[in-house]
């Protein structure tokens, strides 16, 4: 056999068992789902289950408040979205466009302020936001998360900017087009797919986010799924099937909206990450 | 009206006003809030005490803490370890991916799907893996003839941090891979040709080409890791709790327990000051070590 044949073979084989590990917990927490309890708590290990069943699901949304914590985990992630996208697209096309005095040094801002441990923001923002009064509410969860995704929102944009061409955009200038003519008309649809993919980070980001919303929310208003899953597994002793169920619902849009724009998204993460 | 002002020359400027405003808002003042917040009491269950200035007394407490000093410990056992199987399972899947074989696609999404899993999901999957009844891991090691008799690892002082680490490294090695995948792409395919005509097997091309060439990736990566592990103590509050007996407790999970269960803000406050600057000190030595700011 020809070396590189054997080259070949050799990562397939690192490719299928690490794609292996990669899916099989998942594969395995969505067949617990969909066993019968009894099926689950077992003297002898069932793997492929002879019956399934869809109650699970059907008790955790009709019997427990899970479709409010996703609702608020809904409108959390959408503001924070909405927010980062509103004042970070803003933010990361004069950091690509423009030279100007003090950017350097606010863009190495950005980078540092990515590295500020999460307890040391949560606990003065937990008294902060009981001052003004946004403690408990969706609203003040979602600003709490610009304090980390913002600064990951503009440097992910800034390198789509950089890698949009100039040239539309300075034909648009001697046409009479103003900056912000430029900047709307040309750049946002050429940026069109870098803008998806750094929401759809953010947004996942957010959807994901346990500790502080863990700290930030105290009732049913404002909680969001990982606390409220968190809370029921402490509090009910919440059936494995439950719980299973619970994680497929909740990573079911997570891996739908990373299938459908992986490459895009990845790299902007490598472009946001490595040029800092 | 707009269109006017971005003909101005303080345009960029006000680009940048809104994101300044809010990062001053929920970074800048909490964090010197909440450092100035470590020199006084604050205890949410305590308000007799007040909020007065107490000066470095929760500075003092914290040298004199075993469970400070544990958690250290323990801090650093968890990243060392974490970060060490990170790298090597990441490198290993991007050098598997770089080489484009048919189907590279659809192992790609498998391979960096867990990295944008929910750390709560992520770890009742394993905790339900690893159940010390239920456990399928249990089963197919006890099958394999590896341990007689079903363990419960995240109860047993002595296998929770492994488990624990082993949990982490999974969710988080497609992080290294995503990077270094980035930084191979940039590698012209030239030096490996030249490489081959001089005889160089693929192992000294990944020693001589490869490394060298993505050393400055590696190094932002390990950077970014390293906060990052430092800073989330999600995964351990949802797999251990810190237990069993403090086992894996770490830095940031004491801080936040601190403050969320002891609901002592004054002392979190202060031991999460005290991570930062560690955080900073390693960053600085790491930076200078490899000496990513020479290229």
């Amino acid at each position: 056999m020809p070396r590189s044949r054997l080259w070949d073979l050799l990562t397939y084989a690192v490719l299928v068992i690490l794609s292996a590990v990669c899916i099989l917990p998942i594969l395995w927490t969505l067949l617990t789902s969909l066993k019968y309890e009894a099926d689950i708590v077992t003297r002898e290990m069932i793997y492929w289950p002879t019956r399934i069943t869809f109650d699970h699901y059907v008790t955790l949304w009709n019997q427990s408040n899970y479709p409010v914590l996703v609702v608020n985990s809904l409108v959390v992630t959408t503001v924070t979205v909405a927010i980062c996208l509103v004042t970070g697209t803003v933010a990361s096309y004069a950091f690509a466009r423009f030279r100007f005095p003090g950017r350097m040094p606010l863009m190495m801002g950005y980078l540092v302020v990515r590295m500020f441990p999460a307890v040391m923001m949560i606990i003065p923002l937990f008294v902060v936001m009981r001052q003004v009064g946004l403690l408990d509410s969706r609203v003040g969860l979602a600003i709490a998360y610009t304090s980390f995704l913002l600064p990951l929102f503009v440097w992910m944009m800034k390198g789509f900017f950089d890698a949009a061409p100039k040239e539309l955009e300075s034909a648009a200038r001697i046409d009479g087009s103003t900056r912000l003519g430029a900047m709307v008309r040309i750049v946002m649809p050429i940026a069109r797919n870098g803008v998806l993919a750094t929401c759809i980070f953010v947004a996942i980001a957010a959807w994901n986010e346990f500790l502080f919303a863990l700290m930030l929310t105290t009732s049913q208003g404002s909680r969001t799924w990982p606390v409220g899953l968190q809370l029921m597994v402490g509090e009910f002793q919440l059936p494995w099937g439950m719980l299973a169920a619970g994680g497929i619902i909740s990573i079911l849009p997570v891996i739908v909206l990373f299938a459908l724009i992986q490459r895009a998204m990845v790299a902007g993460i490598a472009a946001g990450a490595v040029k800092g | 009206m707009i269109g006017e002002l971005s003909e101005t020359r303080y345009w960029m400027y006000l680009l940048l006003l809104p994101s300044l405003l809010l990062i001053t808002a929920v970074v800048l003042y909490p964090t010197i809030y909440g450092i100035q917040m470590s020199f006084r009491e604050m205890r949410l269950n305590r308000p007799d005490l007040g909020t007065g200035f107490v000066g470095l007394k929760h500075y003092q407490r914290m040298l004199n803490d075993p469970i400070f000093w544990l958690s250290l410990r323990n801090t650093a056992v968890w990243v060392t370890f974490a970060i060490i199987l990170e790298f090597l399972i990441g490198l290993i899947a991007a050098l598997a991916l770089h080489r484009n074989l048919p189907g590279s696609r659809i192992f790609a999404v498998m391979i960096l799907l867990p990295f944008f899993l929910p750390n709560v999901v992520a770890g009742h999957m394993w905790s339900l893996m690893l159940d010390p009844r239920l456990g399928v891991i249990n089963d197919l090691l006890l099958k394999a003839g590896l341990i007689d008799s079903y363990r419960a690892w995240f109860a047993d002082p002595a296998t929770a941090m492994a488990a624990a680490i082993l949990v982490e490294a999974w969710k988080s090695f497609p992080f290294f891979t995503l990077l270094i995948l980035a930084g191979l792409k940039g590698i012209p395919t030239d030096l490996y040709k030249a490489a081959s005509i001089d005889g160089a097997g693929p192992v000294a091309q990944l020693r001589l080409i490869t490394l060298p060439m993505i050393k400055t990736i590696i190094a932002a990566a390990v950077i970014l890791r390293v906060i990052g592990l430092v800073n989330s103590p999600d995964l351990l509050l949802v797999l251990t709790s810190g237990g069993p007996g403090r086992s894996t407790m770490v830095l940031s999970l004491f801080a936040f327990q601190t403050a969320y269960r002891d609901f002592n803000f004054g002392y979190a406050s202060a031991l999460s000051v005290v991570m930062f600057i560690l955080l900073m000190i390693f960053a600085w030595i790491y930076i200078r070590l490899s000496r990513i700011n020479q290229e």
